[in-house]
This record gives C-alpha cells, structure tokens and sequence, in this order.
C-alpha cells in the first residue's frame, strides 16, 4: 500500500500519489501575457488546483501551455482520500499489495551490494538489453540488436513519453483507442499532437475498422494500441492487429504498442504488432518489468524499435531523464531469464484471483465484460440505478466499501463511460474475498 | 569535441519511413563543422583506446568507491521489507524542508514545493517542460555541457515542440569570472530564465552519442563556484527582468575552502522566481539509483509535479525510502565528504602541475579540474597541433597511450560564438571523484611517463 501523507491541518493540496491511476492532475491554464508589457503578476496566469487557497500569497505562476491543459480532475485523488475515511477495500489501484518474487529482489540486493550503484549507460546496462532481446524473441520470434534497438527507461511510463516526445511533431495526429491509459492523452498534449479516438464499445470493445480508416488521414504520424489492454481487459485480435497494420503500412503511420501486460494474456494470445509482417520498421514496442515482476515501484521499462526510431527515443530518453536505476536493471535482467515456470504460475495465481472477482461481481449484480488480459475487468453500475459512474464509484466507497475507478476519466468524451467501471484483482485473495462479500452483501439493485 | 550529435540513422531501412523520421539532411546540415568533419564520435574513440589501454579512467565524473554502507544499507533492507510498488515518500520532503531551512534560511513546505523524480534530470526536464514555452529564450553560462534543447535545436530534426533557444553567456578564463556586461547584453525580450549550471545535464554526451561505453559525465567542467557577488547580479538582472533561475546543485555539499554553497534561491526576492534541483547521487555517491527533486514556490512545484507524473510518476521506490536514511546523515558525514574531496582536489592538482599543467583555476566546488595544456608539454609536442588537427583529441589520445590516463577534452564545453578555438582546445578535464588508489596509480603512471 503506498504509504499516506500525515495528516495536518496545513494540507491543502493533496499528496501527490504515487499511482498515476489515483492521482490526477491538477488544472491550469496558459500564460497569455507577453513579457515586459505587463507587470510580473500579471504576466503569470493563475493555476486552478487544489492549492487555490495559497494562490494570493505568490505571483502567479509560469505555466506550461495547452501542453497540459486538459486534464483530468482531481478525482481519483478525492476518491482516495474518501477510500481512507471510509475504510473501503481498494480495488482501484493498479498495482499490487503483494510483493516480487524473492529471486528478483535478492538480485538486486546483490547488486546494491556489489557496487553497482553508479550511473549506466544512457540506453541501459548491456545485461538487460540483452535480456531483452532474448526475451523479445522467445515472444515474436524477431531477432533485434540490443545495442541499437532497445532503450531501457524509467518505467513503460518514460517509454510511451520518450516516444511521444521524441517522434511526435507538432500539429501530427496520434490515434488513441478509448478508453485509455490516462497519462497517454497528456503526454501527447505535451507534444502538442492532435488526438484523434476511437472508441471500444461493449460488450466484447472490438475495434471498429470503419471507424478506423476513417480516422486514418494523411496527417496521421501514429496509432497507439495497449494490448492486452487497460482498462478493459481486452486483448486486440490477430484480424484487428492486421487490419491496423495495413492501414498503417499503406498511410506510412507509425505504431506505439503499449505491451505491458503482455504476460497477463489469459483468453488469447499476446500478439506483438511488431512482429506482422511490414511492421517492425514502424513500431516502437513498449513494456516493464512492474506488472509482470510485481515491482511497479522499480520503474525499469523499455522500448524496442528499429534504429531510426530508436534514435528520436534516444534524444527524446536523454533528456528526460538521461539514464535509469542500475542496480535494478541488473535485477531486470536477471527477472527476464525466469524459466516459463515463473510466468506459467504467474498466469495461474491471477486466474484463481480473477475467477474470485469476476464471480463475485457478478453474483453482486453487475453486468460484468468479459476480460481477456490485464488484471482489470470491466463492468457496467447500471443495475444499481447510480446516475453515472463517478456517482456510483462514491456510493460504492461510502455505503458498500469498496473502490473501484471510474472509467470516464479514460475517454475523450467523459459521457462514454458513464456506465462503466474498472476493478482490478491484483490483491491477494483474502482481500478480493473480503470486498466479494462486501458487494454481495451491500450492493442493492435498484 | 563535437557538438554531441551523432551522425544519424543513416541505416534507416524503409525509405518512406525516413521521410517521417527525424529530418537527417537537415540535421547534418546544422552539425557543426567539426563534428561533420569526424566519423565517429571522438569520445567514443577515446573511450575505447582507453579501455584497449587499461587506461585509468580520470573522464567519468562518478566515483569509483562505493557508497556510504548505511545508505546502501536501508535500500536493502527496503527491498527486503517489500516497499517495492509505486510510492511517495513523503518524509523525502520533510527532510529537504529542514534543510533547506538550516542551509539557507529558505521555508518551503514540504507537503506541495517539492517534487521527487528520477534524479536531478529528470528534475530539470520537467522544471523546463512545465515552465519553458516555444520561442522562450534560456540563457547558460559557458563553459558548460549542452542540454539537450541544444542538442534538438542543432540536431533540426527532432521535433519537439519546445524549440527554445539557449544563449550562452561566455564566463571569462581563467577564472571563468562572471562578465556583466556580457551577461547583461545576453537578454532580450524573449529570455525566461537563466540556468545555474553549476553542473548542468551531465552524460548526455553518451546516450545521444550511441556508444557502448560507459558514459561520461562532461559537466561543470571548471569546478566554478559562483561568488555572492556574481550572485547578486545574477538575481538583480532575474528580478529587473522578470526571470526564473533554474538551478542545478548537485553539488551542493562538494564546494571546498571558504566557498559555502549559496543558493541564489536565498537573496532577496528571489524565492518566488527560482527552481532548485538536485539529487542524492553526488552527495552520496549513488549516481546510479535516481532520486533527484525540484524545489520551488507552490504553483510552479505543482506545474513541475505534473509534468512528472506524465513523465515517470514515480521515482524508484526502494531507493525514495533509502534516502530518508540518507538524508538524516549526521553533519559528520557531510564535513568528512568535503575533507576527503579537498584531500583529492589538491593532491589531483600537485599532480598534474608537477608533471607540466598549468591549473589556474583551483576548483572551488564539483569533482573537476579544467587543467590548461603546458606551453611545452612534456608528453608530446604541442606545437605540431592545430584546430585542424583537432588537437584536442590528439593530446588525450597521447595522455591514454603514453600516460595510460584518460581525460576529457575540454574543446567540447565552449559554444556560443567561441572566437578562440586554440585556446579553448588547450583544455582537459580530469575527474577527482576517484579513491586513492585510483590517483596514486594516475600520479604513478603520470610521473614515470614524464621521468619526474
């Protein structure tokens, strides 16, 4: 469990929260002032946050332009800090409340000990490059070079805004499908790209590829897919992946694969993009060792790409943050020569917690989407007669104690996901039953 | 030492892909004619012959002795204890609020002015992504290393939005002394901050550059620690012109003699308009664990903090909880840090003039010494060199192969409109943050290379 702020009567602003899923982003708006035409405070715009209270007491700050205008609401931020009032059960966090495996963490122990504390190379440790490739391609089959085709960063995180930072020009258009991750819309916002997104509709979120080519115009630079896929479990078929990929080849588009998950495939098989034919070339394949290893707090990811792309990545890595954590990249390398014993217990732990989840809910009453990948499943609150899902997310912390993340945050127009909502079964069984009995016992139809 | 870019992804494979790739003409285009005129990258070059030389390393600028037993100590122990998922440490910022209210008499709040992120570069990365605007001009003092802006704007093809334009103000040799008029002349109406580049964005060099080498850390090459003098100009033009200062003080306990680090953060009115970043990694010997932050009023911190949680989100966990155990190191460990530097400065110093440098400059903080070539140099033959030549690299080829000691050139720190080329190639940067052991071989094989 992230570990809370204290308390204090000062607080005003709330704590930054370590899961990019519970916090949010605070809003503001642009500088619009030029210089030495007006006064300094008045050359700085005012924030929106949290914070308000304190504005009067400062000059107004210098702020980031559009690059972070839209954002999203505090509201997962009030969501935890309803959850901790109450007590409730979190099954909105994305990550877990059980450790890694002890063999990755005595590796990096090791490593502590071994001195190798001191900075690595910018594109990764050599070690971990190559585990990479290896790994890379027992799941495709491709061979890569390590040297110039894998670029470890701080976390999946880093990867996606490296590659958005670094290939993305300004005015570009990028394809998202919604609903998405939520940092993606931002970082793309960061590079000033024009967001175009398609949506995933229930019951099985299929990618319509009407809507898709459609979408698709001469000012498309790339198409972002997140397969297996948060937040709703869904894992992009071999005929969807096609069906992008000639799209892609025929309008020169790029993809940005957002593979984290790839080890939680439970349905179906994880197909990497990159590896359909005509794909590699312009892919930029993303992952971490956080979900896989259940050591999301590690930040060790990475991006794989041909050597052109690799290099925009690589300026883009450099100057965000230049290199990434040594002693844990030579853990990394060690966790990615696990045998497949260790993903095949892995993808049966998370199945027998999925079966609980997904059991309960619906004996809960929801009408729950069937989940392929990730540990997310989706369902809609309708049954339950709570007017949209923020509305339904604090009925559920406050009268049933349990928390689940509303989905409306993940989508472009905030009315698509008025009906849905996330939970996540990475928690150890005790947990997921406790807040099963909860919502079978709580929960009224209305 | 060439401008850091590499020469391309020449080996783009799909054509049409290339035509959305990162513009490579029109980056060669705006190479800078010494790095065009090279194939490879020099540091490269002198980075392998080091290594083929089982030359001792003086270029890198992190240690070579292993950090404080207790700090590695509580990041095991934090592993072990399975803080290992996304967190927030809150207690980091509590304890760099006392800090900085010991040290300079600062009060930040240390539940919303400080952000944590993956060392102090990713600090800074997101100190400009949230504060920096297209068209925004930056002013950097000279010598320095690039950041990366300049490596984009140079390079022409990435496209980043920012776009900002670095202007560099030249520091005088030999002293590398402020020059106010120069500095002063360097606004214009566009300028947004000035940067403290005590030691600026280091080991880009490496990333950008493609190498498989250990990369180096080409930062702060001079050692300079600003005056409260030059200071206190430097915060009067901030303030007359409406300016942050962005600072980087990583350095900020490894400043030697009488020099105390002052943060320009602490003179008169400039709190409201200044970002601090720093990190463990200099202090504490742990380049490698990422734990840097910014420090600045409420609503910049909040605009920073932002851009990070989009950027990384979390720092490395493990080690936030091991910096708790660093950051409440006794004021012993922070007395002997700087005695053991100055022990080494001045020995790296007797060294290198009693085999024929010439240091002006005595560092007053870093782990640096910018060391002028002898007019007579007792390894080879300076006279023969000439810019064309690019002596720079030739010198410290010679250093490798004859001395079996390796150092950085200094060419590659100048920019800006560097009206003396012979002069700045006479300059190579040599790094103390080695153990005795490390200078004693380096003074062993120095001096019988020399006969002295």
């Amino acid at each position: 469990m992230p570990r809370l702020r204290r308390d204090s009567p000062a607080y005003l602003t709330p704590p930054p929260s370590p899961n990019h899923e519970m916090l949010s982003s605070f809003c503001f708006c642009r500088s619009a002032t030029r210089r030495f035409s007006y006064p300094s405070a008045a050359r700085m715009a005012a924030v929106s946050t949290a914070s308000e209270a304190k504005e009067p007491q400062q000059p107004p700050p210098v702020l980031v332009a559009k690059r972070l205008d839209k954002f999203k609401t505090t509201i997962f931020t009030q969501m935890s800090m309803l959850a901790v009032k109450h007590g409730a059960i979190n099954l909105g966090q994305g990550f877990p409340n059980f450790d890694g495996p002890d063999f990755v963490k005595e590796a990096a122990i090791q490593a502590i000990r071994d001195g190798k504390n001191q900075y690595a190379r910018g594109c990764g440790v050599p070690d971990l490059n190559s585990a990479i490739v290896d790994r890379f391609h027992k799941d495709t089959g491709l061979h890569i070079d390590p040297e110039k085709e894998v670029t470890v960063t701080s976390g999946c995180t880093e990867a996606i805004a490296a590659a958005m930072l670094g290939l993305i020009n300004p005015g570009d258009e990028v394809i998202l499908f919604a609903p998405f991750y939520d940092s993606y819309e931002a970082t793309l916002s960061m590079a000033d790209a024009k967001i175009k997104a398609i949506t995933l509709r229930p019951p099985d979120f299929a990618v319509s590829v009407d809507e898709l080519k459609s979408a698709v115009s001469k000012n498309t630079r790339a198409i972002l897919i997140n397969t297996p896929h948060n937040p709703t479990g869904k894992m992009f078929t071999r005929a969807e992946l096609e069906q992008i990929a000639s799209l892609c080849i025929e309008n020169d588009v790029l993809v940005f694969a957002d593979e984290v998950y790839d080890k939680l495939a439970f349905e179906a098989e994880h197909i990497s993009i990159a590896s359909l034919p005509g794909m590699y070339e312009r892919t930029v394949t993303m992952n971490s060792l956080g979900k896989t290893f259940s050591l999301t707090g590690w930040k060790i990811g990475w991006a794989i790409a041909p050597p052109h792309l690799t290099w925009g990545l690589r300026q883009a890595h450099s100057f965000l943050t230049f290199s990434t954590s040594t002693p844990m990249q030579w853990a990394a390398s060690v966790a990615l020569r696990a045998p497949d014993t260790y993903y095949e217990e892995l993808k049966r732990d998370y199945l027998a917690k999925k079966a609980i989840l997904v059991e309960g809910l619906k004996a809960a009453g929801f009408i729950v989407y069937p989940s392929s990948g990730t540990y997310f499943v989706m369902v809609d609150h309708t049954p339950f007669g709570c007017e949209n899902d923020i509305d339904f997310c604090e009925y559920l912390i406050k009268e049933v104690g349990v928390v689940a993340i509303p989905t409306s945050v993940f989508y472009l127009n905030p009315e698509e996901g008025k009906n849905l909502v996330r939970f996540t079964f990475c928690k150890d069984e005790e947990t997921l039953r406790a807040a099963v009995e909860r919502m079978k016992e709580r929960l009224h139809k209305s | 030492m060439s401008r850091a870019i590499p020469s391309g992804p020449g080996q783009a494979a799909n054509a049409q892909a290339r035509l959305k790739a990162p513009a490579i003409d029109k980056m060669e285009a705006k190479l800078s004619k010494a790095s065009r005129a090279l194939n490879a990258s020099p540091i490269q070059e002198i980075s392998h012959l080091a290594q083929r030389c089982g030359a001792i390393n003086l270029a890198e600028g992190f240690p070579d002795f292993p950090a404080p037993p207790q700090v590695k100590h509580a990041a095991v122990a934090a592993i072990a204890a399975d803080l290992n998922q996304y967190r927030h440490v809150q207690g980091i910022c509590d304890l760099l609020a006392v800090k900085m209210k010991q040290n300079h008499v600062l009060d930040f709040d240390p539940l919303t002015d400080f952000v944590i992120c993956c060392g102090q570069s990713e600090a800074f990365a997101a100190t400009i992504l949230a504060t920096i605007d297209q068209g925004d001009e930056v002013l950097i003092f000279d010598p320095a290393y690039e950041t990366y802006e300049s490596c984009i704007i140079l390079a022409g093809g990435i496209p980043l939005e920012l776009r900002i334009s670095q202007v560099y103000v030249p520091l005088d040799p030999p002293y590398w002394t402020l020059n106010v008029d120069k500095f002063m002349r360097s606004f214009t109406g566009r300028t947004k901050a000035v940067v403290l580049n005590r030691s600026l964005n280091e080991e880009k060099i490496g990333c950008i550059k493609e190498t498989n080498y250990n990369s180096y850390s080409p930062h702060n090459p001079t050692g300079k620690v600003f005056s409260k003098e030059e200071l206190e100009v430097i915060a009067a033009a901030c303030c007359q012109m409406d300016c942050l200062a962005i600072t980087d003080e990583v350095y900020e306990y490894i400043t030697f003699d009488t020099h105390k680090h002052l943060s320009i953060a602490s003179l008169p009115m400039m709190k409201e308009r200044t970002i601090i970043t720093s990190s463990l990694s200099k202090t504490f010997s742990v380049t490698g664990w990422r734990i840097g932050w910014a420090c600045a009023p409420t609503a910049i911190a909040s605009a920073i903090r932002n851009i990070h949680i989009k950027i990384t989100d979390s720092a490395p966990a493990p080690f936030q909880e091991a910096a708790l155990a660093a950051l409440q190191s006794p004021p012993e460990y922070f007395s002997s840090l700087k005695a053991d530097y100055v022990a080494r400065r001045d020995f790296l110093i007797k060294m290198l003039s009693e085999v024929g440098f010439q240091v002006h400059n005595k560092p007053q903080g870093s782990v640096f010494i910018f060391a002028e070539l002898p007019k007579t140099c007792l390894l080879c033959d300076v006279s023969e060199l000439s810019p064309a030549t690019f002596p720079f690299i030739d010198f410290v080829k010679e250093l490798i192969e004859k001395a079996g000691v390796a150092a950085v050139p200094g060419r590659g720190f100048f920019h800006g409109d560097c009206n003396d080329l012979t002069q700045q190639s006479r300059y190579v940067r040599f790094a103390f943050c080695k153990s005795n052991d490390t200078l004693s071989a380096a003074d062993q094989k120095m001096r019988s290379c020399v006969g002295k």
